[in-house]
């Protein structure tokens, strides 16, 4: 509403210039009064939009920190639909917020304006010709009437259009990343020529489209022109007593003035908005893709007690993977693994069952068939999460209330006592890149934290990828050992590893 | 060729936009200025007695402020129009002209972008630009109205023409510093931020499982905010800055009215005329404040565009298509060999394929034709082998489309011989469309298993002597990988074709007749990219 103080400044502007100007046509000079009256109103209107600015963006990262809040945990932690690439995840959370906060500072501000800021000049403009106002105000008839007639219906026929053409300038982009096969097949020339070709029509589509889609622009142009132009044709034959009726109302030079400087304000606020639709359609289409993310998942039963993993019929089916239906079951204290190769969805399935994506069917339960309690689950990934912090920190992510010594145990169980003797005990201190760490004393950190957890089934994902021969032994061995006691699932293209589990799933 | 520079059709529409720009803009001074003159003439001849009333003449002025309100719709619609369709028509040249710069490169040489963040980056340069092509015009405009305010504004005296004049002639450096001075800082401030956060953030996401097992949303979340704070205050500082910009032509315009106020000399008509003209000429200059602004924000897009442009146009040496031997490690391969590439994965068998497929100059002990891969052209390497990828590299498009890929003008015949071999024939001719079924819409027409046969189809449709296959039983049944890996042995032997193979499964290992360990072969499994 901080736009609505603009309004004063002009009047203000308005009220300097009608006075001058009535001072000058009765013959005295240019008055200071005047001169002051002008520049206050500017002053007024640089401090509005200065106001403005600030508190509009202010509110819209307000807003935008609200999506943050929401938006964050639902991707990193939460059940999606589908899983997401890093890349896609971090569009929704970064470039989507955005266009969130584009819309937000421009385009919302700017609509709570339009409502009440005509409405506020004209009254204004009543103060001093209120046949003026209401010529401005019957204005907005015909003008609505024709922004129903050039913008709906056409308009979103064209948006339409739009949004079918915006698949066939995707081609560029789908092109561009897919050079480097294209150059393989020796195809360059030929794409070239229908990536040239596609983007020349879509140009030549999208200029068709738009003489439609800018008739609503233009319908605005027109009255804002039109209202002018009539206030000054009103207020000039009134003056000059040539009205073909009876004068309404009793003009001066001054108050006619007055009501011809307010004029363009009247569908200014009208004008910003428009500028800023484009915000506004990316805005809403992020809002939508984020809206998707955020559809609440049903809420999961209560959870029993963990006595064993049972896997029916699960199966997946996104874009590009499609999975299963698989079923197995997992005693207290066993191994199984999941094996397949790079790619072929192992990890999705783990995520699947650790109940981190929604799958396309199948059920995941206890052995006793109770739902399952996500608390019961560790997880050892790939590459596991390290925060700056110490060692021990890292280790006791999963635990917090773990005691020194507990946190010491199972680094040497894991095998990290290595690292810990050499580089300072587990006071070390890592980035959260892990710099100075190896591929599998990461892995180990990883093991070491699940460990810790105490939570009696354990996901491991890809436990010895990239570890050499003895290292990888010594993982498959620690492995058998945490699996006299706990379920133990993992997902492998080892094949010593797999040899250790009792039973073996490939996909 | 900058990445600005027009063609002969699209300097044509932008001249139209502009002179459409121009006649709106002077539309527009002209309606206040011959408004306020009429109304304060016509109030002076109200007073001055019926007569003059009477001996008025009011029709051309009532007709001309009708008229210029007429012109100025129709001149920015005009504009909007054809700076719309020169900016279009440009960037569909620049696209595909950028398109055929790319594709030219050498991909061992040449920029990446075939990555999201890169690929995307591209996109956001390219409608930057378009955006600065559709504001060209106003800037004309700007300048002309500008122009006419002084005139006009001489109608009351040439001090308070000169003042105006010397006000707007300094508005646009004076815009131009402010800008520079507001975007500058705050916009390499917030795309640093942007940067530090979405590498913060992949680095979790990629975390995901371990942050949902053990509940450290929050703290993750915590520790982002960090990030998307130092964002949040470049981009606050960037749109405050803008409404500096519109502060100061607010300020500016109300100078400039009670300037040519205090100096004007003339009848109180001409006065109201120059006054609302003045108030008019710098309105008319936002469109210059607007791109003075963009232009700040826009301009390490359009240097990232130009060197793009600038990149040489290498010349294609025609290369020779006959089948050469191959060299792996100590092996030694006359063309129709086959041989399977064993390792741990993250060993370097993907990168060996690529390698040898051009995509890439890592160092290998390898030898094509006796030279090593990082020695040959290009070309020669293409000449030679046919890659089926790890990730099956379809684009979007019909099937046949990327069949067509590796062979153009193939006929249907030849498309549903490869698509046996691949045992694909039953899947694909179950659909209605068949061949011209779309891929990579919503739901995803054909499984991961699936696409990689349709790439594997691809690669023997292309017809070279050796064929590059990378996992090309993932996801198979056994059943179905049995009776693929059976034809593709028996096309392997009618067509006399060579094969290197990376796979973790017995079945496809079947098909070669040697096997050589990575770790003989991958001498730096990191890419030597420049």
């Amino acid at each position: 509403m901080t736009w609505l103080l603009d309004i004063p400044g002009a009047a203000l502007f308005a009220a300097g210039i009608a006075l001058a100007v009535s001072s000058l046509a009765a013959g005295e000079g240019p008055s200071w009064g005047a001169v002051a009256l002008i520049l206050a109103g500017g002053a007024i209107r640089a401090g509005a939009a200065l106001l403005a600015h600030a508190v509009a963006i202010r509110a819209a990262q307000r807003v935008v920190a609200g999506w943050r809040a929401r938006i964050f945990p639902r991707l990193l932690a939460g059940r999606l639909p589908r899983p997401l690439l890093a890349g896609e995840s971090a569009a929704l959370a970064i470039d989507h917020m955005v266009a969130i906060e584009a819309c937000e500072a421009r385009f919302r501000p700017a609509r709570a304006a339009s409502a009440a800021a005509p409405l506020l000049v004209a009254a204004i403009v009543a103060c001093a010709s209120w046949v003026s106002a209401t010529i401005l105000l019957v204005t907005l008839v015909p003008f609505a009437l024709g922004m129903i007639l050039a913008g709906s219906a056409a308009r979103r026929a064209a948006e339409r259009q739009l949004a079918a053409l915006a698949g066939l300038s995707g081609l560029f982009v789908d092109r561009i990343r897919a050079l480097p096969i294209i150059r393989h097949f020796g195809a360059e020339d030929r794409i070239a020529r229908q990536v040239a070709a596609a983007t020349r029509e879509a140009a030549d589509r999208t200029v068709a489209v738009l003489r439609v889609a800018f008739l609503s622009g233009a319908v605005l142009e027109f009255f804002a022109a039109l209202s002018v132009a009539l206030v000054a044709v009103y207020c000039g034959f009134a003056l000059l007593g040539l009205l073909p009726f009876p004068p309404p109302e009793k003009l001066s030079l001054g108050h006619a003035f007055f009501a011809l400087a307010m004029a363009p304000e009247f569908y200014l606020p009208m004008r910003r908005l428009a500028a800023a639709y484009h915000e506004k359609q990316l805005g809403n289409a992020a809002m939508a893709a984020l809206a998707d993310v955020e559809a609440p998942a049903p809420a999961p039963p209560a959870a029993a007690r963990f006595d064993g993993l049972r896997v029916v019929q699960l199966a997946i089916a996104w874009p590009g993977l499609r999975i299963g239906p698989i079923g197995f079951e997992l005693a207290s204290a066993d191994l199984v693994a999941l094996t397949g190769p790079t790619g072929s969805g192992k990890s999705s399935l783990l995520a699947a069952i650790a109940g981190q994506v929604a799958p396309a069917g199948g059920a995941v339960t206890t052995a006793r068939g109770d739902a399952l309690d996500p608390a019961d689950i560790a997880w050892a990934a790939q590459t596991p999460l390290l925060l700056p912090g110490t060692l021990a920190e890292n280790i006791a992510l999963a635990r917090s209330d773990a005691t020194p010594e507990e946190i010491a145990r199972v680094a040497g169980q894991v095998g990290l006592d290595a690292v810990i003797a050499a580089r300072g005990g587990l006071g070390l201190m890592l980035d959260h890149r892990g710099s100075g760490l190896s591929g599998g004393e990461r892995r180990r950190i990883g093991l070491a934290r699940a460990l810790l957890s105490r939570r009696p089934l354990l996901l491991c994902d890809e436990p010895t990828a990239d570890l050499d021969r003895a290292s990888a032994a010594a993982i498959v061995a620690l492995l058998r050992e945490v699996a006299a006691e706990r379920a133990v699932l993992v997902a492998t293209h080892d094949p010593a590893l797999a040899a250790a589990a009792r039973l073996v799933v490939a996909l | 060729m900058s990445a600005l520079a027009l063609d002969p059709a699209g300097r044509r529409w932008l001249r139209r936009a502009r002179i459409a720009a121009i006649l709106a803009a002077l539309a527009g001074v002209l309606l206040l200025a011959v408004s306020g003159w009429f109304l304060t003439a016509a109030a002076l001849a109200g007073t001055a007695g019926p007569m003059a009333a009477l001996g008025f003449n009011y029709l051309i002025p009532s007709a001309a402020i009708r008229g210029l309100a007429i012109l100025r719709t129709a001149g920015r619609y005009g504009e909007r129009l054809f700076s719309h369709q020169a900016a279009l028509g440009a960037m569909a040249a620049l696209r595909a002209g950028l398109f055929a710069r790319l594709a030219a490169q050498d991909g061992r040489t040449g920029p990446d972008l075939a990555g999201g963040d890169a690929s995307a980056r591209l996109i956001g340069d390219i409608d930057a630009l378009e955006e600065l092509i559709v504001r060209e015009p106003v800037r004309s405009a700007s300048w002309v109205a500008a122009g006419a305010g002084v005139l006009l504004a001489g109608l009351a005296g040439w001090a308070a023409a000169l003042a105006l004049l010397l006000l707007l002639a300094a508005l646009p450096p004076l815009l131009d510093r402010a800008a520079r001075r507001l975007t500058r800082q705050p916009a390499h401030d917030a795309a640093e931020a942007l940067g530090a956060l979405r590498t913060r953030y992949v680095e979790y996401a990629a975390a995901r499982a371990e942050i949902a097992a053990y509940g450290l949303a929050d703290r993750v979340t915590g520790d982002l905010s960090r990030f998307a704070a130092d964002l949040d205050a470049a981009r606050a500082r960037l749109h405050r800055g803008e409404g500096v910009i519109a502060a100061l032509l607010a300020g500016y315009a109300a100078l400039a009215v009670a300037l040519v106020l205090r100096l004007a000399d003339a009848p109180a008509p001409r006065v109201a005329l120059a006054l609302l003209v003045a108030a008019g000429a710098v309105e008319a200059m936002a469109g210059l404040a607007r791109t003075a602004f963009r232009r700040a924000g826009v301009a390490a897009g359009l240097r990232r565009l130009d060197a793009l442009l600038a990149l040489p146009e290498p010349v294609a040496a025609p290369a020779s298509t006959e089948a050469m031997p191959l060299r792996l490690g100590g092996l030694d391969l006359a063309p129709g060999a086959r041989v399977a590439v064993t390792g741990r994965s993250g060993s370097g068998k993907t990168v060996l394929l690529e390698t040898l497929a051009g995509l890439r100059g890592a160092a290998v002990d390898a030898a094509v034709g006796g030279l090593a891969p990082a020695a040959c052209s290009g070309a020669m390497l293409r000449a030679q082998f046919a890659l089926a990828p790890q990730d099956p590299a379809l684009i979007a498009g019909t099937i046949a489309d990327n069949l067509r890929l590796a062979r153009p003008g193939v006929d249907r015949e030849s498309i549903w011989a490869v698509l046996r071999v691949v045992a694909l024939e039953d899947r694909i001719g179950g659909f209605p469309e068949g061949l011209d079924t779309r891929l990579g819409e919503a739901g995803g027409t054909l499984s991961g298993g699936e696409r990689k046969r349709l790439s594997l189809a691809r690669a023997l449709l292309a017809g070279r002597p050796w064929l590059l296959l990378d996992e090309p039983t993932e996801g198979l049944d056994p059943a179905t990988e049995s009776e693929m890996v059976a034809r593709l042995d028996a096309w392997l032997a009618a067509s006399n074709t060579g094969l290197v193979l990376v796979s973790h499964r017995r079945a496809p290992i079947g098909l070669a007749g040697n096997v050589v360990a990575i770790e003989d072969i991958a001498t730096s499994p990191c890419r030597t990219r420049v």
